[in-house]
């Protein structure tokens, strides 16, 4: 590696001065020198080492990346990242690959007489800002829109927003985290009154028992799921997994305990059912620190255009509470939902067990459920009847599918009812962001619009003419596809995607521009833990390609924002960011400032007094607590969280004679999500090219279909053709198929159904009829 | 008297003892609201040791080993199945089982080695036999083709013998040492690169002569001292 | 040419003090430890003569109390 470096000399030196570090190292054990020395360890190669947080998932690992001569060619793990501590996932290794697929866009390209023309970058975003105009001119400001995405960084979500609900005046801001959080969300909002988890990664490190519910993490955030066998392996730490199908998580955990569809939320109250029959209660915890509250039940599923929903919370008492959980006594329960009440008492006893540190954790199929909400609350419900939440090691842990779902969707707010701070039916809220991004306070509309679903309805109906949809593929990934992608097609819609391949949305463009990705711009990302991440430009983006947030910029400009978009080019992300953290601005939210950001891998905010706050609620750890209690949820007005009543109801479409299969849909370890850049990564390709339907054994062998067959999936929504897997990923449940979503050749999301949650409107993507057959 | 004062001061230590004791455990076993972090748990940019000896047990073995010649590998098929220098390889052969995060199905033969019929070869060792979610980041080949090419560049590779000194001097680590910390996994027994097989395993303390060689994060050039007064 | 590194261990106390005077020697690099008190020289004469002066002048600070060499290096020729 040496062959560069010329001077013998120099290269002796640093031979002498490592040598005498080495020896003082092996003298004291943990022996540090400063930081300028250590980096001037001898040098290898031409590769620089910079760092950032991953492109792919919401766990947010830190990594570094080697730039040689301009081009990124390798990707490690950072070492000093407390996410990660130097370990990535096979997408992360080979992320930088992502980068130099062969057909990058590069240019910006204006639809004409049905053919894409090559076009300066000048001349496109003028076409895109005089569309604009024209379209709120004849259709008014709601039939503008922006649809985004939990990959968008902090800046692009928070021009995006500033531009359409500051400038413009509209609410038609959502993004994909609306498909992969929004239940989340609400379950955190309705329970606690303030998003995002109170506990952190480090819960890892403190707590005994894991609880996974519907939660393929050993494939889908394997960097965490390592961190849980390390614990296994120094503390004898317990894995449950608790899904509707058996996969890599369930080999790897000590318990594998399978449920039917939906009846998660069943399992929810025995678990709580059995812990007040049990006195497990912690009894001070839940008189001081909690309220018991009832909500609408039969609350539909949103399939009809223009669905509205309200929920009317009712308070009760506890023994309100008993009463209701009479009808879910483990007996009863196991009869809906195949769990032995044997293992519901299981679980229920490590919940319950005082001296037991409970960790659980969920992802996409809590949160992708027509009852999201509810099942968020309900296990809310668990942490908070024991009192083990907001301390090490007992925590509740919603995890997240993209890189910036917390950071730029949920923290920017970029979703129609949303604003940087609060959300835009409060007056307050209204005038607060309106000052900061200097604009009139009547501008901000204080009805929010279309959620995405609805606002892909609206564009189906006319009712939204102009989208513009950066760095995500709805094309791929919106339920019941084929009508949306039928209404987007439409004539007289116009639509605007930017992004850095060729997809099956760019497909439905009228202009496609070019974007810069990851670190061939500037950026921020915030993970799941609230840590916030910096990374820099680190090479050039090919052709005329530029960043998400420099495009609605220009845009902004071009429309005559300039007094809002003052930003210089050279520093617009420093500025933005900055003018960002006003927004937060306080106790329970500050962010840490740039430089704090630059140095350190990542920060985790509510940043106060130059700290992180790894736990929120909790007086000794979160300086915003104020009541003088050792716990404090601030986020609701009295202080106190809220444990919900919420039943089991049937999911809104269940098998019947005709098409008697459930439909699961998902990912796999190596795609990420629509597979648009992880496709392109060779190795990642070669190991999985293409998607298939995954069947139970028993019923593969019944309707004599082996591996590699072609099956042919009916839904009341269409048919698609898959090849059969069987006895290879995972295995589902009998009478249950599993398809991945990654592949744009197979879109299984032609044949799912738009039911969504009817509190936080998100789509359920793991369940819908669907019948079989070999052909 | 005296004897009877020492048998009651006795008695009196001990049933402090079982008080202090007793107190201890009593608290040990409750469960505790509060643990105190400690935020100053620096993480090491000197590459850790841990691991140098890992295999050290196996050295003697290593040293009276013969050279299969026929079966050895050599680096140019040891970077095939890496996309660069430094990624994690993927896997070259079927694997047991899809369901399986990897663990003991892989740990079988790549805990120690061994030559395997099927394969004609050695299997390589692991350097982190401790990481039981293999498949988190090896993943194997199921198809040749690619969905859409690639404009992707390895970048260089360190060359052999080009790292020391000078002539004679111990060549020093061109690599990453995370996870990659047991030395003697890759450069010791019959399935070490024969390029980077090391001539000497049985002087099991490899860091001793060999430094690291690796940019951390980023070069600040030749150390120079402030007060230059040359 | 030689090239020597050494590590050296200050009196309690006198670490600062240490690197200040080292400092302030020709053709010799500091780097201090940050959490112990060690002190890592690196020394680069054009002669032998010199090195041996410069040991002598080394051994000569009060605030060092020991000076153990690490590793050492001759090489022909500047370049």
């Amino acid at each position: 590696m040496f062959t560069s470096m010329t001077n013998r000399r120099d290269f002796i030196k640093k031979m002498a001065r490592l040598s005498a570090i080495t020896a003082a190292v092996s003298m004291f054990p943990g022996i540090l020198f400063a930081e300028e020395q250590e980096r001037g360890l001898p040098k290898g190669g031409n590769l620089d080492w910079k760092k950032a947080p991953c492109r792919f998932c919401g766990v947010g690992c830190g990594v570094l990346v080697g730039v040689e001569n301009g081009k990124a060619v390798a990707v490690k793990g950072d070492p000093k990242s407390e996410v990660n501590k130097g370990l990535c996932c096979v997408k992360g290794y080979h992320s930088v690959m992502a980068m130099y697929g062969n057909d990058r866009l590069t240019k910006p390209l204006v639809k004409k007489n049905g053919t894409y023309v090559e076009t300066s970058m000048d001349e496109a975003l003028d076409l895109i800002a005089s569309k604009m105009k024209e379209t709120i001119q004849d259709h008014g400001k709601d039939a503008v829109s922006i649809y985004g995405s939990g990959q968008w960084t902090i800046p692009d979500g928070y021009v995006a927003s500033k531009l359409f609900k500051g400038c413009i005046g509209t609410n038609n801001v959502e993004a994909n985290a609306r498909l992969c959080m929004a239940s989340a969300v609400t379950g955190f909002l309705t329970s606690f009154g303030l998003d995002e988890p109170m506990g952190c990664y480090e819960d890892i490190d403190y707590a005994d028992v894991f609880v996974l519910w519907g939660n393929n993490m050993a494939e889908m955030h394997p960097v965490l799921f390592s961190r849980l066998l390390d614990q296994r392996l120094k503390r004898g730490v317990k894995i449950i997994d608790f899904a509707t199908r058996t996969t890599r998580t369930s080999m790897a955990a000590d318990k594998s305990i399978l449920f039917l569809p939906q009846t998660d939320l069943a399992v929810a109250n025995a678990i709580c059912y059995e812990i007040i029959k049990n006195g497990w209660v912690n009894t001070s915890f839940v008189e001081k620190h909690c309220n018991f509250t009832k909500g609408s039940t039969n609350i539909g599923y949103g399939l009809e255009d223009k669905f509205a929903f309200k929920d009317k919370p009712e308070k009760i008492s506890f023994e309100d509470y008993k009463v209701f959980l009479e009808d879910y006594s483990p007996e009863k329960v196991e009869k809906i939902s195949g769990v032995s009440a044997k293992d519901i008492k299981y679980m229920a006893a490590y919940y319950g067990d005082p001296n037991k540190k409970v960790m659980s954790l969920w992802c996409m199929g809590m949160n992708q459920h027509t009852r999201g909400t509810w099942i968020n609350n309900l296990v809310y419900n668990i942490h908070l009847l024991t009192g083990k939440i907001s301390e090490p090691g007992n925590s509740p842990f919603s995890l997240t599918g993209q890189p910036s779902a917390c950071g730029t969707v949920r923290e920017v707010g970029t979703l129609t009812h949303k604003l940087p701070h609060g959300v835009v039916m409060n007056k307050e809220h209204r005038e607060f962001a309106a000052k900061i991004w200097d604009v009139p306070v009547e501008n901000i509309p204080s009805k929010p619009t279309y959620h995405t679903v609805e606002m892909f309805r609206a564009l189906d109906r006319g009712d939204i003419r102009f989208m513009w949809i950066q760095v995500t593929n709805p094309m791929v990934t919106m339920p019941k596809l084929k009508r949306y992608r039928d209404g987007a097609k439409k004539e007289g819609r116009f639509i605007v995607v930017s992004d850095i391949y060729p997809t099956p949305t760019t497909d439905i463009a009228d202009v496609i521009l070019p974007s810069a990705m990851w670190v061939e711009r500037e950026g921020m990302y915030g993970n799941s833990e609230r840590r916030t991440q910096y990374f820099e430009q680190m090479v050039e983006p090919p052709g005329e390609a530029m960043s998400d947030t420099w495009q609605i910029v220009e845009v902004a400009k071009r429309l005559g924002y300039e007094k809002q978009f003052y930003y210089k080019e050279e520093t617009h992300i420093e500025e933005i960011y900055t003018e960002y953290r006003r927004h937060h601005d306080n106790k329970k939210h500050n962010m840490a400032p740039l430089e704090v950001l630059k140095e350190n891998s990542g920060m985790q905010w509510p940043y106060v007094d130059g700290k992180p706050t790894k736990w929120r609620f909790n007086s000794k750890y979160d300086p915003a607590c104020s009541n003088g209690e050792d716990f404090h949820f601030y986020g609701k007005p009295d202080g106190k969280a809220i444990i919900w009543q919420r039943p089991y109801e049937p999911a809104a479409e269940e098998p019947d004679s005709e098409y008697p299969y459930w439909l699961n849909t998902g990912r796999v370890v190596e795609h990420w999500h629509t597979g648009s850049m992880t496709r392109r990564i060779p190795v990642l390709h070669k190991a999985m090219p293409k998607a298939y339907v995954e069947l139970n054994p028993g019923d593969a062998k019944r309707l004599q279909i082996q591996t590699g067959d072609s099956v042919k999936l009916t839904t009341r929504r269409g048919e698609i053709i898959l090849p059969a897997s069987v006895n290879q990923r995972g295995v589902p449940a009998p009478m249950q198929v599993f398809v991945p979503f990654f592949d744009e050749n197979m879109l299984i999301n032609d044949i799912t159904l738009d039911s969504f949650c009817p509190i936080s409107k998100e789509p359920d993507y793991k369940k819908c009829a669907v019948n079989i057959e070999k052909v | 008297m005296k004897k009877r004062l020492g048998i009651i001061s006795l008695f009196v230590l001990l049933f402090i003892a079982f008080i202090v004791i007793w107190n201890y455990s009593y608290y040990q076993g409750r469960q505790e609201a509060y643990i105190p972090i400690d935020n100053n748990q620096e993480l090491p940019t000197i590459a850790s040791e841990i691991g140098v000896f890992q295999r050290s047990e196996y050295a003697l073995d290593y040293a009276n080993m013969p050279i299969d010649e026929k079966h050895q590998r050599s680096l140019e098929t040891y970077y095939d199945n890496r996309a660069f220098y430094g990624a994690p390889p993927s896997i070259p052969h079927d694997v047991e089982s899809e369901r399986a995060m990897g663990d003991n199905s892989c740990l079988k033969c790549h805990n120690n080695g061994g030559f395997t019929e099927k394969f004609n070869a050695y299997a390589p060792v692991t350097p982190h036999p401790e990481m039981i979610n293999c498949r988190q980041c090896h993943v194997p080949e199921n198809t040749q083709g690619l969905f859409k090419p690639t404009n992707f560049e390895k970048g260089s590779v360190p060359v052999t013998g080009a790292n020391s000194a000078f002539q004679g001097g111990p060549p020093v680590i061109p690599h990453q040492l995370q996870m990659r910390e047991n030395c003697l996994s890759c450069h010791a027994g019959p399935s070490a690169p024969k390029e980077i097989r090391v001539t000497h395993p049985e002087r099991i303390n490899c860091r001793q002569c060999h430094v690291p060689n690796n940019k951390v994060i980023e070069d600040i050039g030749i150390f120079k001292r402030s007060n230059t007064n040359e | 040419m030689p090239i020597k590194s050494y590590l050296a261990h200050p009196h309690q106390g006198k670490k600062d003090e240490l690197i200040l005077a080292i400092s302030a020697l020709k053709h010799c690099e500091v780097v201090p430890a940050q959490n112990r008190d060690i002190i890592v020289i690196v020394t680069e004469t054009d002669t032998r003569e010199e090195e041996d002066n410069l040991k002598l002048k080394l051994e000569a600070i009060s605030s060092l109390k020991l000076l153990a060499m690490v590793s050492g290096f001759n090489t022909p020729q500047k370049n």
